[in-house]
């Protein structure tokens, strides 16, 4: 017996030092592509102090719901893969402008001015005084490096933009020109905020690998945060002190940034109930409880407590009967209880769409009058009197059949786990079914309903990729998406095939934003379209989800502060005001 | 003692063989396709996008036809290669393996072993008196018939946020960073504490139950009424006995290696614990099949190694078995 | 003769014994609300009955969910799925477990050698990791589907059993006795080994429904569970996700967790309780 004790315990003691040399290997990543080496150290760079392990709690910010995955890769090129590395674009990595939804403006950021000399020239100027990380400054050579790779390799996502951009030409240290041919000013002006300018002394002698797939360890940038550490659940970032931004802009608050990766959302509310949270922006489940608790502030102190964020659009495949009726189409929208979304599935944290898909920032360009007019609300009746008048004739079993007198048997979809989402269907199903419609909730898994969604195979499904920005282009065009090919990945879903409508769009994309009666009016013949063929059911406005502690960290943005900003951590919305929250924080001063 | 190993070896490299090509096969049935998942959220325009669908093809060899993906499966195997993770782009496999086996040997082995141990303890207390055996008895069973999660979510409930002793998420503090300080140590044992915790209870219960069994059965044993009747004392027949008994209970523990790693799994996703289960559980949600190969590799290997080491324990703990070598089947 | 004489101490035993009475209730117990609960209950289980989370009520009698449903309907349909899994994963299992236990055991030889080989490999790869990757296959699962994956990987178990157990049996001098006398292979294990066998076929199959229980409610925490149906498995995992504890929702997590304890729990009893009316070896304790 004695024996046993002692080769157990040995067992176990040898358990616990394989388990710490491993976790000793954490810190540092050993660079697989060439890491990036400074060139000189010309100024004193940024380095984390040798001997802190421990972060002091009033200088870090704790922030959770933007990181789904352990990080693997630092390629500001690769917007899908940051969603695990969120601060990989907007700490680390700049662009020209950001983008302010609450005022609807965009915000010179290394740029200090740019505009259109003529119809097809754009001029940008930098502002003077910017600083890469390792101490080697940012100059106009930078900029036309990074667009330039999109000309060489068409694997870049902006590459497309090369289609009329025709050159970039560097005038001095501080100063560029874009010449164009036939440009599209509103995809320009949405990707001044969304490219990401990396530095030509460390990139010029990539290989096309390592620019477009390659893991970019140890990333040098321009940006306010510098990169520290990483391990399965966590990114930390470090204040970088010689940030060029801090004169302009000020400082960001917190000293360090500890960004984790939970592996759902019900362990963050864990963490958010016991304090470890000062920002989380995942969808917590009875939030809105919390908040009237006073365990968690949000931007609203009331119903809908979020800002929204992206358009939940149900997706009709018009290639499948009866989805190929644009009076079922219409039907259906009056079928859909959205209220019931809202209230019970989100329980009041999201609020209801505009039947055009545009977010509340660019509320400009809905055109009320039009929605008045042929826009739907939610009516059975209105919904049965649509069907019958098409030819539909309600069966014995309660439901509609089609005018061919065939059995109408559909499914909405969505990925199984997806909660909300899940809950959201079977309003959409309940609802459609007590109008009349048989529409059966289902949920196969993450793989099988992307295949089905990429290829065209599914009924009608839900999708939220129409996020903030800039101009309504981008929702129009997520919606509208042409050619229409046999493997969609980025719209148009439901692969509705209307060639009037795709002019339509892409005349928009040629209206310059200033020019604010042409992009209504473009929008408003767009709207029509939408609105009386109804190829896709905008439902609500998905939350920008945001709960905060003050405990350690305050003055965060609420509804009613001078100058609010987004509250998120998300990837992409760096630049759309989420750096601007970190720098208006304050720390609680400890009494 | 050669025909025994012999055997056995013959056995585990079959094993290894069937496993390693069913591990090479199932993934590759799977529905949906990973490099879709990845090219996804690109919002690549048709022409980036099939370039980018190629070299990804080209970079998991997906392009070669199917016999040879298999052979050259062995050839990277047996370099140490086990390819790029899709879902975690760029990193190889074995790198993102490897940070994640520390803290399932951190989790699994003293928590098996431990309630192997105790179970087996208690168990044999059990067998003592008809009280203990009342009372401990009914223990083991609710321990053992308590689904992992339900049991670790009330772990993490009670002592995480109600009292609030524990953290819940993560094996470390999010405050630091690895190290070596007693801070640390001790913050790295507060997190682990629940998870081993809940693997530690559940097991203790079945084993204990086991143990009880077996002791009781031996006692009623020809040998343990002859020692009784020899004037032996009580404490020596139940030495005895345990030590009969324990010989189905080291069967048992390598039967069980293979069923805990259900219970870790669970755990690890109920604790946010970032080990291999949770990591096969992402790369299927994923799709990533080099990863999903990857931990199931290394989930086998771990239980063929296991194995094997109760094998050599059994030749050591038990004389038949020695004999038996010389003779025929173990 | 001797059968009845059997019969009637197993039975004698069997009512004495008080493991077998107590877990044999709480069984029946929950076999009975699976069979009269969805009588009495009021809603349908993904019916949105209230407007928000609940605790029990008169009305309510597990309370609410967040979204509004009926505990209590929930709950009840979950058993009934729950028994199912057992039922039929569990059976599976048996049977499968028996069948290859019982050749390899009877027969030897080259037989039991490859047999043995096929149950080591199944007992080594990991279920739960196979089980993942095969429901992920399927778009739509259900409950038979589940309960068909689970009863294919748990057998060896059974296997094992059922083949030590076939082999101390087999030589036995009963059965050489039936050889000699000319019986036909077949007639002698149904009438001379099987019965001897009842006793641990009744325990094999009460461990196997446990163990399919207890899988299943592990696949459907993870998510892969069926889609089309609930269970308390999945009430367990929604619970979770959506924060049932944490809200205080204590009613929506505890009830799927305590009847799976209980209904397991008691299964294991059962078995302790079968084994000591079968070996009277046992019933000293």
């Amino acid at each position: 017996m004695k024996r046993s004790i002692f080769v157990i315990s040995i067992l176990v003691i040898l358990s616990m030092l394989l388990a710490a040399c491993g976790q000793a290997t954490e810190a540092p990543a050993e660079p697989v592509a060439p890491a990036e080496e400074p060139a000189e150290p010309g100024e004193e760079m940024a380095e984390p102090a040798a001997a802190e392990v421990v972060y002091d709690r009033s200088e870090t910010l704790y922030v959770s719901g933007a990181a789904w995955g352990p990080p693997s890769t630092w390629n500001p090129f690769q917007p899908g893969s940051l969603a695990n590395t969120t601060g990989t674009l907007g700490f680390v990595y700049e662009t020209l402008f950001d983008y302010d939804p609450m005022s609807g403006t965009m915000t010179p950021w290394l740029a200090e001015s740019g505009a259109w000399v003529d119809d097809n020239t754009y001029a940008v100027t930098l502002r003077d005084g910017l600083t890469w990380s390792d101490g080697e400054p940012l100059t106009a050579t930078d900029i036309a490096f990074t667009f330039e790779l999109a000309q060489q390799y068409t694997a870049m996502w902006f590459a497309p933009m090369w289609d009329y951009l025709t050159s970039v030409t560097v005038i001095d240290d501080l100063n560029l020109e874009f010449a164009f041919v036939d440009p599209l000013y509103q995809e320009w002006e949405n990707n001044l905020y969304n490219i990401p300018i990396v530095p030509e002394h460390l990139w010029a002698d990539r290989t096309e690998e390592e620019i477009t797939v390659g893991a970019n360890e140890n990333p040098v940038g321009s940006g306010a945060y510098l990169y520290e550490t990483h391990s399965e659940d966590r990114n930390v970032w470090l204040r970088n002190e010689n940030w060029w931004g801090i004169p302009v802009f000020g400082a960001p608050a917190p000293r360090r940034i500890v960004d984790i990766r939970t592996s759902s959302n019900n362990v963050a509310l864990g963490m958010v109930l016991k304090g470890e949270l000062d920002l989380s922006n995942n969808f917590l489940p009875g939030v809105a409880e919390l908040a009237n608790q006073g365990y968690v502030d949000t931007y609203f102190a009331g119903a809908p407590y979020m800002l929204s964020a992206n358009t939940a659009v149900l997706f009709l495949n018009t290639t499948k009967s009866p989805m190929d009726d644009a009076a079922f189409r219409r039907a259906l929208a009056f079928a859909i209880n959205v209220d019931d979304i809202v209230n019970v599935a989100y329980a009041n944290l999201v609020a209801a769409a505009s039947p055009t898909g545009l977010l509340p920032n660019l509320d400009t360009f809905i055109d009320h009058d039009l929605v008045a007019e042929i826009g739907w609300t939610y009516d059975p009746a209105e919904a049965a009197a649509i069907l019958t008048e098409a030819g539909y004739v309600m069966g014995d079993d309660g439901f509609f059949n089609a005018p061919d007198g065939s059995d109408i048997a559909l499914e909405v979809t969505c990925p199984f786990g997806w909660t909300d989402w899940m809950e959201a269907i079977n309003v959409i199903a309940s609802s459609a079914q007590a109008a009349g419609i048989n529409i059966q909730a289902v949920t196969p898994d993450y793989g099988a309903w992307n295949d089905a969604l990429q290829g065209g195979t599914f009924d009608m499904t839900l999708n939220n990729w129409a996020a903030l920005s800039n101009t309504p282009w981008t929702l129009y065009n997520l919606l509208f998406r042409h050619p229409i090919q046999d493997v969609i990945q980025s719209g148009n879903f439901g692969r509705y095939d209307n060639a009037a409508v795709f002019d339509l769009v892409d005349a928009l994309a040629t209206v310059q934003s200033t020019d604010v009666a042409g992009m209504q009016a473009a929008c408003s013949e767009i709207q029509r379209v939408l609105l009386t063929d109804v190829p896709m059911i905008p439902l609500w406005y998905n939350g920008l989800w945001a709960q905060f502690s003050s405990a350690v960290w305050t003055n965060w943005p609420m509804d009613g502060s001078a100058s609010p900003t987004l509250p998120t951590t998300w990837s992409g919305y760096w630049q759309l005001g989420g750096l601007n929250t970190l720098i208006n924080l304050e720390p609680v001063v400890a009494e | 003692m050669r025909r025994y190993f012999g055997r056995k070896f013959l056995i585990y490299g079959l094993t290894f063989f069937l496993a390693v090509t069913v591990d090479w096969l199932i993934p590759r049935f799977m529905p949906g396709d990973p490099i879709s998942n990845i090219l996804s959220r690109s919002l690549l325009n048709a022409e980036g996008a099939q370039q980018m669908y190629d070299y990804y093809e080209r970079v998991f060899g997906l392009d070669l036809p199917v016999w040879q993906q298999y052979l050259n499966f062995w050839g990277s195997l047996l370099h140490g290669d086990l390819g790029i993770s899709a879902y975690l782009f760029p990193q190889p496999v074995t790198r993102v393996i490897w940070r994640a086996v520390p803290y399932d040997a951190f989790l699994l082995l003293p928590s098996i072993l431990l309630s192997w141990w105790a179970g087996n303890k208690f168990g044999a207390y059990a067998a003592r008196t008809k009280r203990l055996d009342n009372t401990i008895l009914p223990i083991g069973y609710i321990l053992t018939a308590t689904p992992y999660m339900w049991l670790g979510i009330l772990l993490a409930w009670i002592f995480g946020i109600v009292l609030g002793i524990f953290p819940i998420a993560g094996a470390y503090s999010y405050s630091m960073q690895p190290h070596l300080s007693w801070l640390f140590i001790k913050d790295v044992i507060l997190h682990w504490f629940l998870p081993f915790a809940s693997l530690f209870l559940v097991g203790f219960g079945g084993w204990a139950i086991g143990m009880r069994n077996m002791i009781i059965y031996e006692l009623e044993a020809d040998y343990s009424h002859y020692l009784e009747a020899l004037g032996a004392p009580r404490s020596l027949i139940r030495k005895y006995a345990f030590r009969n008994a324990i010989l189905p209970q080291l069967t048992g523990l390598a039967l069980q290696l293979g069923v805990i790693v259900a219970g870790a799994l669970v755990t690890e996703v109920v604790f946010s614990y970032p080990g291999i289960g949770y990591l096969l559980l992402s790369a299927i949600q994923n799709q990533d099949y080099f990863l999903i190969q990857g931990c199931f590799l290394f989930i086998i290997i771990g239980i063929l190694i296991a194995n094997f080491a109760i094998d050599i324990a059994y030749v050591i703990v038990d004389p038949r078995t020695r004999m038996g070598m010389l003779g025929d089947s173990s | 003769m001797i059968e009845r004489l059997r019969n009637n101490e197993f039975l004698f035993f069997a009512f004495r014994n008080k493991r077998l009475r107590v877990g044999l209730f709480i069984v029946l117990f929950f076999l009975a609300l699976t069979l009269v609960g969805p009588l009495l209950a009021k809603y349908d289980p993904s019916e949105y009955a209230a407007y928000g989370s609940h605790p029990p009520s008169a009305e309510y009698w597990f309370g609410t969910t967040t979204f509004g449903q009926d505990v209590f309907s929930q709950f009840v349909l979950g058993l009934r799925a729950t028994f199912l899994v057992g039922m039929i994963g569990g059976g599976l299992g048996t049977l499968i477990g028996v069948v290859v236990g019982f050749t390899a055991g009877y027969n030897g030889g080259i037989i039991d050698e490859v047999l043995n080989i096929l149950t080591n490999i199944v007992l080594v790869i990991p279920t739960l990791a196979i089980l993942l990757i095969i429901a992920a296959y399927l778009n739509v699962r259900g409950i038979v589907a589940e309960s068909i994956f689970i009863g294919c990987t748990a057998w060896p178990w059974a296997a094992r059993a059922i083949r030590a157990q076939t082999f101390s049996l087999r030589t036995r001098e009963f059965v050489d006795l039936s050889k000699l006398s000319g019986m036909k292979s077949g007639k002698i294990i149904f009438t001379e080994i099987a019965p001897n066998m009842m006793s641990y076929l009744v325990m094999t199959f009460i461990l196997q429904f446990g163990g399919a229980i207890l899988n299943a409610a592990t696949l459907d925490f993870i998510g892969l569970g069926p889609t089309s149906t609930i269970s308390l498995g999945l009430m367990m995992q929604y619970s979770v996700l959506w924060g049932a504890l944490q809200l205080g929702q204590w009613w929506w997590f505890m009830p799927p967790g305590i009847a799976i304890t209980a209904i397991v729990g008691a299964m294991y009893i059962m078995n302790v309780g079968l084994d000591e009316v079968f070996n009277p070896k046992l019933r000293e304790m």
